[in-house]
């Protein structure tokens, strides 16, 4: 596990628009501890931006009337949340127990040689970024990559070659 | 005792109260259980596991006895093979990554860990990979410095910030060996109880810049104190040390728990309010500016008393409810007029709705009940009347300083009786240094009416005497702080019936019907 706890800022304020906002507002109504609403308020910041930044936590905070240290607690403590921007293709690497067993460590290994990232980082042409992931549930034909939302199971490095030699 | 249930722990029957939870409940008849993460005034939070306990028929067996209530007829296992193996597990588990640096460590020798240690595990390290790193020396603001390694997540911080001050500065980020006690980048702590964190941080994490590396905890006496911060008047741990041939020397208030008063905690700047009785004392004896012995000092201060014809004397709305009534006594004696005109000890917009009080003085109840003049145009038309005003360690500059009292004061041949060095006693023709509320002991009555005894927790090589004292040396008929009880028990109907000796720890409470509108 990478330290996440090094936040960025983008420089500018973050605010919803209209349609997130509108988005957030309906979702307000459906949870009724305001707190359990950070999680979903990333995500819908996260799709606008690409990725949250220090103002998007602090944004979150005040909407919801909450501290920003809890707001970046969930945002550190999830690796689906992106602390930074990320490639154009961002791929994630099971790292949990089933995955690790079966070898994930040689797929980080190879992107980490072919394409120059290590989990964390992205490429410097912006093309890919590479991230540690928890366990993503498909631990039955592990060892698992996402790429861009999308999983590809039982994976080596033959296979990973193959996926990304599609890739435009 | 509140209803009480009878459980068994390790086959010993014990009768405890019902309704707490195993750690609180057992601890009454002296079982500990370790823990990290339980803290009464946080609530359990079920983290750190140290307080597993196993629990015979008992479905689950094994249970955090921070979230398990007393239950009657319970059979608790805490000594057993079992129990132990938990504890040495959870120990070998905290200790993976923890810089054993006790050495250095402020903590050392009041950290939970070091003690769970040395009581469960005594093992070495099996670690063959190299330590986690993470953050040192971290300044989290409000005088808190974190060690991010010696951390064991237990939340106590995060939590207080959360549920007692509402600031919610702290987090935990990150997951696994990565997590971390951290602020939010450029919001430090900011709140005035910041300091109550290194108290209830059970390891070496969060320390005080104050405190850091001044002193081992186990050289310091610890003596029980009561806060002259304000008219709160917290229970406090007054932390001492005596260097060989030295000064005793504060080094730090804690917070002592009284239910009744503060609970757990202390505001900061109460905590750092023990400064005031190491610096700018007043130790030397002054006649007209030379300086004489104590003896002689009290000498030109009699005879000055005794030629008064118009003397005023003027009490410190901090002094004890015994120093007051022996100033009272004198001022018959001598035919001077009394006051305890005290403006300057108020701060307004100041206090909160927790501990903290507009009314800087610890003990302006007392005032009152005594019947001591406390009007600011009656002090001031006595002041331009006597022809001598004798000062009990009352700083009427204590909030900054009104000109019109000090061209008058300026004007008056003045003694003063004072344990520091400030402006309001510069000029007297006779300086008699006196304790400051550490090197004395007394009552002392809160804002809310609790009245509480406190006791002398420090001697110093040049040991000042007890404005008490004083007052007998000037005349004064009493000569302890016990000879005023009989006097103020006749003159306070609500006192009436009270035995200082039998006041109990958390004080006693004078008056539970209304609150009490003390003004100044
Ligand atoms: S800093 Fe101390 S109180 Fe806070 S989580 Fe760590 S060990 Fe617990
Ligand atoms: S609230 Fe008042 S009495 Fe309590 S610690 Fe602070 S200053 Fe002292
Ligand atoms: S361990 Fe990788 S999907 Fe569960
Ligand atoms: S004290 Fe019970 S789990 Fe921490």
């Amino acid at each position: 596990m990478r330290d996440r706890s090094q936040l960025q800022a983008a420089g500018q304020p973050f605010t919803f628009d209209a349609e997130r906002n509108d988005e957030f507002e309906r979702l307000c109504t459906r949870y009724p501890i305001r707190e359990s609403m950070i999680m979903p308020a990333l995500w819908l910041a996260q799709e606008q931006q690409g990725w949250i930044s220090a103002e998007v936590i602090e944004y979150i905070a005040e909407r919801l009337d909450t501290y920003p240290a809890k707001v970046y607690e969930l945002a550190t403590f999830y690796t689906m949340y992106h602390l930074r921007p990320v490639g154009t293709y961002h791929i994630c690497v099971c790292r949990t127990l089933s995955c690790y067993l079966r070898d994930k460590q040689e797929i980080v290994d190879f992107i980490t040689d072919e394409i120059g990232i290590k989990p964390g980082q992205v490429s410097e042409d912006g093309r890919f970024s590479l991230e540690e992931v928890e366990c993503l549930g498909h631990c039955g034909t592990a060892p698992v990559v996402q790429i861009n939302g999308e999983f590809h199971e039982e994976m080596n490095v033959e296979k990973l070659k193959a996926v990304l030699a599609h890739l435009d | 005792m509140a209803e009480t249930v009878k459980l068994f722990v390790n086959g010993r029957e014990v009768e405890v109260e019902a309704g707490k939870n195993l750690i609180d409940a057992l601890r009454v008849v002296g079982i500990e259980i370790p823990h990290f993460c339980y803290h009464p005034a946080l609530g359990a939070d079920g983290n750190c596991r140290m307080c597993l306990v196993g629990i015979e028929d008992g479905r689950p067996p094994l249970v955090p006895a921070c979230k398990t209530p007393a239950q009657p007829g319970m059979k608790v296992l805490l000594d057993d093979q079992k129990i132990r193996k938990i504890q040495r597990d959870i120990m070998e588990l905290e200790l993976i990554n923890h810089p054993v640096d006790c050495p250095v460590c402020d903590q050392a020798g009041e950290c939970r860990l070091q003690d769970y240690y040395m009581e469960y595990d005594l093992q070495d390290s099996r670690m063959r990979v190299p330590q986690v790193t993470k953050g040192k020396r971290m300044d989290f603001g409000c005088g808190v410095v974190h060690d991010q390694e010696r951390c064991v997540l237990c939340a106590r911080c995060v939590r207080f910030t959360r549920q007692i001050t509402k600031t919610g500065e702290l987090g935990i980020v990150n997951r696994s060996d990565q997590a971390r006690v951290t602020i939010f980048p450029g919001r430090p702590l900011n709140n005035r109880y910041a300091l109550n964190i290194v108290d209830i941080c059970p390891v070496g994490a969060m320390t005080s810049r104050d405190f850091r590396f001044k002193q081992r905890v186990w050289f310091l006496q610890k003596d029980e104190g009561i806060c002259h911060g304000c008219s709160t008047g917290c229970a406090i741990y007054i932390d001492h040390h005596r260097e060989k041939n030295g000064d005793d020397v504060i080094y730090r208030y804690r917070a002592r728990t009284n239910m009744q008063v503060n609970g757990y905690f202390i505001c900061d700047a109460g905590r750092l309010s023990y400064k005031r009785e190491n610096e700018n004392r007043q130790d030397l004896t002054l006649v007209d500016g030379v300086v004489v012995d104590f003896e002689q000092g009290i000498a030109a201060a009699l005879e000055k008393m005794n030629k008064a014809r118009r003397p005023l004397l003027l009490v410190s709305p901090d002094a004890t409810l015994e120093q007051m009534w022996a100033i009272k006594r004198i001022a018959t004696f001598y035919g001077a007029t009394l006051s305890g005109y005290s403006d300057a000890y108020r701060i307004d917009d100041d206090g909160d709705d927790f501990l903290i009080s507009d009314d800087k003085a610890a003990n302006r109840y007392s005032l009152e009940l005594l019947e001591i003049d406390r009007d600011r145009e009656s002090f001031q038309a006595a002041l331009a009347h006597a022809d001598l005003l004798v000062n009990f360690d009352n700083d009427l500059f204590f909030s900054p300083i009104n000109e019109s009292l000090q061209r008058l004061l300026g004007e008056q041949d003045r003694i003063s009786v004072c344990s520091h060095q400030l402006p309001v006693f510069s000029g007297s023709s006779v300086i008699l240094p006196c304790a400051s509320p550490s090197e004395y002991g007394g009552s002392i009555i809160n804002r809310h009416g609790v009245l509480q005894r406190f006791r002398r927790a420090v001697r110093r090589n040049a040991d000042p005497r007890d404005i008490l004292e004083i007052t007998h040396l000037l005349g004064g008929a009493i000569s302890s702080a016990e000879r005023a009880w009989p006097g103020i028990r006749q003159s306070v109907p609500v006192l009436r019936s009270v035995e200082p000796e039998q006041i109990p720890v958390e004080g006693l409470l004078l008056n539970n019907s209304e609150e009490r509108d003390v003004g100044p």
